[in-house]
């Protein structure tokens, strides 16, 4: 009756959802996946987090690309 | 609205949902939370570690549940469950302490609860909603164009033909580079060359039908972005 390794894995990624660590949270849900990939609601959920993550790193490439190029615009004069 | 500002929105939109989510599943995090806990008590058990203490403070910190009836029927049984391995192990154990022993009558306790044995089924299937709601949109003033405006206008057309029409014998070449470029860039100078143009010709005469599907395209994209 102890809880399976989908089960908990859901669990954490609710709980790492609640810290808004959404890199865990995906990490999780994809342990999940197997037992739940049925289950509709964790698919949104599933689904929602994976994309808040690539958008969120989209951005950081993004800022980054300009601050690179605004160092290198100093560097060089 | 640039590339950044296009995603920092869907950020935005997606960090309040999932907000939302974690609002809504408040009392249900908590549950899981506490049987995640309990779970990870058994299997430390299992492993042949000494899990008095953290039984103790388990049942110090989720007994309310037994009172507040926040617990569905698949989570008491769960739990009993997950406290009968606990006890379990507890008693293989030949000279269990006090301490064990006691937690062991504790388990017993929390499993006979008559709270715990009649907890209701809980509505799984509350209706209740996320609604995501949005601010108002941004309304930006229109500025009325003014001459000045027109005549900047015209000069960047001019420019704009002038590079265009740099090694190019016609005016439909000139056309044609405008129109992909008011397409593909959504570049407002361009659309209205390519419009200027397409008058022009047709003014004189030209078959200007295809052109102005491509500029109508064009202006649909250009209005898409805006």
């Amino acid at each position: 009756m102890m809880l399976n390794t989908s089960e908990k894995a859901y669990c954490l990624a609710l709980l790492a959802l609640k810290r808004k660590d959404y890199r865990s949270a995906v990490e999780q849900f994809d342990k999940a996946a197997p037992y739940f990939k049925d289950d509709k609601e964790f698919n949104l959920y599933r689904e929602s987090t994976r994309l808040l993550l690539a958008v969120k790193l989209e951005v950081e490439h993004i800022e980054d690309e300009d601050r690179l190029e605004i160092e290198e615009t100093f560097q060089n004069g | 609205m640039s590339q950044v500002q296009v995603l920092k929105s869907l950020e935005g939109v997606l960090e309040s949902f999932l907000e939302k989510v974690v609002i809504l599943k408040e009392e249900r995090l908590q549950v899981l939370e506490g049987i995640n806990r309990l779970d990870d008590i058994a299997r430390s058990s299992e492993d042949g570690f000494d899990v008095t203490d953290k039984v103790g403070d388990w049942f110090a910190d989720h007994n309310q549940w037994i009172n507040e009836q926040i617990l569905r029927k698949g989570d008491v049984n769960r739990i009993n469950g997950i406290l009968n391995e606990i006890k379990n192990q507890i008693n293989k154990t030949p000279d269990a302490s006090p301490a064990s022993r006691k937690i062991s009558s504790e388990i017993s306790r929390w499993s006979d609860s008559d709270m715990i044995k009649q907890s209701p089924e809980r509505a799984k299937t509350s209706k209740q909603k996320i609604v995501l709601k949005r601010g108002s949109e941004d309304i930006s003033v229109l500025n009325e164009p003014t001459l000045i405006d027109f005549s900047k206008t015209l000069m960047h057309c001019d420019m704009m033909l002038k590079r265009f029409s740099y090694k190019k014998l016609h005016i439909l070449s000139v056309l044609d580079e405008t129109l992909d470029k008011a397409k593909l860039q959504k570049d407002k100078q361009a659309l209205i060359l390519s419009a200027f143009i397409i008058y022009y010709l047709k003014q004189n005469a030209y078959k200007v039908e295809p052109y102005v599907k491509r500029l109508k395209e064009a202006e649909r994209l250009f209005k898409e972005v805006k």
